[in-house]
């Protein structure tokens, strides 16, 4: 099992569920949280604030420096992950930075708490 | 590549946020969250605290890197000289695989390594 962490923008969450339902994965959790990425970082430019200079701190500019995001996350059997993470990678792609990321990270349990089925049993699709 | 999930407190964020930018590290992921420790919460006279707020920074680094960013995220989150209960935590998971979305592209980053994880957990 795998879970896949990604990191996407606000707005595309909508056509991300959707693209995830239409692959046949309709178990995910989504949450909002506050991200910075590589961005365009000149330290140059922040030591200068830092001490003080005045241009660079106009540079700076007075922007939020924490960017609103979607992270989501799915867990997954094995052979799913590249699955979801292409159709992720997909919908969410638009060639700019600030798209965000998609991290792949081992689950070494899952359990389903209605029937305290394990690992493989527990992903899949059970009746009602 | 490691993910590095820290626990701190919220009045201490910004200075972490701070140190890791400083230290070359700016990209993290910043989410509220609720829970408590060992010491089972603080108990205020007859009330109990169990539910806590803090805040979980995430950051995907290199396993290189590890050591250097853990020591920076302690340094900036610990209060006082010698710490204080409710400082946090720091917990550190393998990452096997990342994209970046922009360009489609998969990271190319020396996976965890077994022997490295098995030593952290």
């Amino acid at each position: 099992m795998k879970e896949v962490l990604a990191v996407i923008r606000m707005n595309m969450m909508n056509e991300t569920k959707q693209a995830l339902a239409d692959a046949g994965i309709s178990s995910f959790t989504a949450r909002k949280v506050m991200g910075r990425g590589q961005g365009k970082v000149d330290y140059r430019l922040l030591r200068g604030a830092e001490e003080g200079h005045e241009e660079a701190i106009n540079q700076l500019g007075p922007g939020p420096k924490l960017i609103p995001k979607r992270l989501v996350s799915v867990v997954v059997p094995d052979d799913t992950v590249q699955k979801v993470v292409r159709t992720i990678i997909e919908v969410n792609r638009t060639n700019h930075p600030g798209d965000g990321k998609v991290f792949v990270l081992p689950v070494t349990e899952s359990v389903r708490v209605r029937t305290g089925e394990r690992n493989d049993t527990a992903l899949s699709e059970s009746p009602i | 590549m490691i993910l590095v999930r820290a626990i701190v407190r919220p009045e201490k964020c910004d200075e972490v946020l701070a140190a890791l930018m400083y230290a070359g590290f700016p990209a993290v992921t910043k989410m509220d969250v609720y829970g408590r420790g060992k010491q089972r919460g603080i108990r205020v006279g007859e009330v109990t605290y169990d539910e806590l707020p803090k805040v979980l920074l995430l950051a995907v680094i290199k396993e290189d890197d590890k050591e250097f960013v853990v020591e920076t995220i302690m340094k900036a989150a610990r209060t006082g000289n010698k710490g204080a209960f409710g400082d946090g935590k720091i917990f550190i998971s393998p990452v096997d695989e990342v994209y970046t979305i922009s360009s489609g592209s998969k990271e190319e980053g020396e996976p965890a390594r077994p022997a490295a994880s098995a030593a952290i957990s």
